[in-house]
């Protein structure tokens, strides 16, 4: 067994999606055809041989429950281990809505002092990357620090103000944190990924939370990290990193994802990801099919133009229809001849016969869910 | 003492299928794959969980390995249930003997023990080399109501087709009145399909004394069920009018999965109300490159397209590269076509590697085959009708 439990938080602040998390968890929002954004971090874990995993739940959440279900695709249903959701908690002095991933930490103290590992993982469920958390946790008993923080090099993964970055000396000790800086001083974006010993972690909330402290970054970690009370270590991630942040990344990350060397670092071989199975048939291609640079999943009926297109289970594209650059998912209905560049079109949603809907590169059309347009 | 069960179903899958010669080399024939992303097995599966019936026994015999992984824990199907499930019953060896199933009848007698844990009604019987949708439900309603000990599912075949059939003869409430196997002059068209229906009670009293007859075949079509009649016993016959096919040889394998690329499939795999399940690794989605052309095909996870597919079934994992051309053929899972071959009427079997620019089949004649894990090399010709396995 290994020594290693994982903990997934999917209580992040979810306005920055607009639309697409009105009415799901960021967690929950679909990606890439066939998967959710939780499918990333949870089959990473698993792929890490990690066996006891938790999964906070805030807003919601219920589309992420219907997802996850019993964790059976992931081998997490066992008896000896496997998945636990741990849904809002209501104690005297919390009302079930977190002020920060510590304070939800917090309220589920109970499961973390019931757990036996050694280790936790932690992560948020917004990042997209692939990582070998058994490698991350070797490099953090190596370094001797107290807590493990994941990070990159890669620019530009944060778009927005709201980011998260550090100083890393060369021995990988982290010598500064900045949170949401207009402009930040320094190249490492911090992924939210952190490990450590499962005693300490209890130990530094219950001590945290105490001083009124909430927000695991911007004052644990950052306090700690600043005043020489906590030995911090950075852990470079070796694959490419993207926070879907806004509506812009995560139009992005999908069509940087029609790359096959990009889908090749997230995707390696022997690490398969994960998701929840929908028993579609192949895909049909009918005459009038004319596909180009497309990740397209099962259950589709093809019989016009798609190019430069993500399309998830069960979208059909009419005759005489025309989709580009653009993100279809589950059921959605490009009608006959209907026109559309740049959108993004939720859950059963349609675009009905012979309209036009044309968006920008930098400002895809988001459709919400179940809406004709 | 196990819950009881209204029905068991008894899926007969141990046989080898040598009609489709090498595809069944390393494999029995109800693990061979279907459709893009089936196996033939799926079909009689995937109708018993969505008739409800949950207590499945799969027997097995040849090249059981492939079969008994696919099927797992039975949990693609609905059938990881701990009061049933799907059990897979290979012959096994007793105190002083044991010995290998000798016909279908046989086989269902070597395992009466595992039937009676259940206490059944009904016994379905079924076979695992046909691709068809069937509400088995109504089919056992059908014997309710009619009261009967023994129905056998039929379906009209074209009156020139039905001399190489078994023929129910039917009186006008449906009653058998005379089953002839292979009539040169069939009275009637209504072939049995090999799927039956039995009370549990009557079963099990003509399996016993099937099998202390030493004259007897031990087979369902050749013994229990002229016995039966025979003995006066009460057969209907339930007549099945939806698409159903034998695809015990390699021509008819083929036109079976060429049958799901017309306009309306006669067989809706889309069919949210009758799904047909299958094991599923989750791979990753289907990538169609810039360049390639596809029309009229079935094309699944895991695939990667840069060439021309035309007319085909492509399954989960194959690779088609720029210039390879795949018409009316059939790709299993893993195969990979290489830069510009060329693959015409062909099957071309699991992790198979066609090189560059071979020539596989002919637009013309006999379905081509490529076994499995076979290496076919650059610029080299698999004439059409030839089955090719160094």
């Amino acid at each position: 067994m290994s020594d290693i439990m994982g903990l997934i938080y999917t209580g992040e602040m979810d306005t920055r999606l607009r639309e697409l998390t009105a009415v799901r968890a960021i967690a929950a929002v679909p990606m890439l055809s066939r998967y959710r954004l939780i499918d990333f971090p949870l089959s990473s874990m698993v792929n890490s041989g990690i066996r006891n995993i938790g999964i906070i739940m805030q807003r919601n959440y219920r589309s992420m429950l219907d997802h996850i279900g019993s964790g059976k695709e992931w081998d997490l249903h066992g008896k000896r281990a496997g998945l636990t959701i741990l849904p809002p908690f209501l104690l005297k002095d919390s009302v079930g809505v977190y002020e920060g991933f510590l304070d939800a930490l917090h309220s589920n103290l109970p499961f973390l002092r019931s757990c036996k590992e050694k280790y936790i993982v932690l992560t948020n469920s917004f990042m997209l990357y692939q990582c070998d958390f058994e490698d991350m946790v070797e490099e953090h008993e190596k370094s001797g620090a107290d807590i493990t923080l994941m990070y990159t090099k890669e620019k530009g993964i944060r778009r927005t103000s709201q980011g998260k970055y550090c100083e890393v000396q060369p021995d990988g000790k982290v010598t500064q944190i900045e949170v949401d800086p207009m402009i930040s001083r320094f190249d490492n974006t911090m992924l939210e990924v952190f490990c450590l010993r499962r005693e300490l972690l209890i130990s530094l909330i219950d001590l945290s939370t105490s001083r009124g402290h909430y927000h695991f970054t911007r004052q644990m970690l950052q306090t700690g990290v600043h005043d020489g009370s906590l030995k911090v270590h950075g852990y470079e991630c070796k694959s490419h990193v993207w926070a879907i942040d806004s509506v812009e990344a995560y139009y992005q990350c999908n069509m940087d994802l029609l790359d096959a060397k990009n889908r090749a670092s997230i995707f390696p071989d022997d690490k398969p990801v994960l998701t929840k199975l929908r028993d579609e048939m192949p895909t049909r291609y009918l005459p009038g099919a004319k596909v180009a640079n497309s990740l397209i999943a099962d259950g589709c009926v093809i019989e016009g133009t798609v190019e430069n297109c993500v399309l998830f289970r069960g979208v059909r594209v009419g005759k005489g229809a025309c989709i580009r650059n653009s993100i279809v998912m589950q059921d959605g209905r490009i009608e006959p001849l209907a026109e559309v560049d740049y959108v993004i079109m939720d859950k059963q949603s349609a675009v009905r016969e012979s309209t036009r809907l044309i968006g920008a590169a930098n400002y895809p059309v988001l459709i919400t869910k179940g809406l004709t347009v | 003492m196990l819950r009881k069960k209204r029905c068991v179903a008894m899926l007969l899958a141990g046989g080898q299928g040598s009609r489709l010669g090498i595809l069944t080399s390393h494999m029995a024939k109800p693990a061979v794959p279907f459709g893009g992303k089936y196996r033939i097995i799926d079909f009689p599966l995937s109708n018993c969980a969505n008739s409800g019936i949950d207590v499945v026994g799969v027997l097995t015999q040849y090249r059981p390995l492939e079969l008994n992984a696919y099927l797992g824990s039975g949990a693609p199907w609905d059938l990881d249930v701990t009061s049933g499930g799907v059990f897979v019953l290979p012959p096994y060896q007793t105190g002083s003997s044991g010995t290998w199933y000798k016909g279908t009848a046989n086989a269902i007698y070597q395992n009466l023990a595992f039937i009676e844990q259940y206490n059944p009604d009904y016994v379905l019987i079924l076979s695992g080399d046909h691709i068809y949708k069937m509400d088995y439900a109504a089919m056992i309603k059908h014997h309710q109501h009619h009261e009967a000990d023994a129905t056998i599912a039929v379906r009209q075949v074209p009156w020139d087709e039905a001399s190489r059939f078994g023929i129910m003869n039917t009186d006008a409430d449906d009653n058998i009145i005379e089953f002839e196997e292979k009539p040169k002059q069939p009275k009637s068209n209504n072939a049995s399909m090999g799927v039956y229906v039995f009370s549990w009670e009557k079963l099990r009293k003509y399996l016993i004394d099937d099998e202390a007859d030493p004259a007897s075949s031990n087979d369902f079509g050749k013994n229990i069920i002229p016995k039966m009649l025979g003995d006066g016993c009460k057969l209907t016959a339930y007549t099945f009018s939806g698409y159903w096919k034998d695809v015990g040889t390699i021509a008819s394998l083929w036109e079976a999965n060429m049958d799901l690329l017309n306009d309306r499939p006669d067989i809706d795999l889309h069919d949210k109300q009758w799904r047909i399940y299958a094991r599923n690794e989750g791979y990753l989605p289907q990538y169609i490159a810039q360049g390639a052309e596809l029309s009229r095909c079935l094309i699944t996870e895991g695939c990667i397209v840069e060439g021309t597919v035309t007319h085909s079934v492509v399954s989960t994992n194959c690779v088609i590269e720029k210039g390879a051309q795949v018409i009316d053929s059939v790709l299993l899972p893993g195969a990979h076509i290489g830069p510009g071959a060329h693959v015409v009427r062909s099957i071309i079997a699991e992790n198979a590697r066609i090189g560059a620019g071979a020539s596989i089949g002919e637009a013309d004649g006999d379905i081509a085959v490529v076994g499995i894990n076979v290496r076919v090399a650059a610029e080299a010709v698999v004439p059409a009708g030839v089955q090719y396995e160094p």
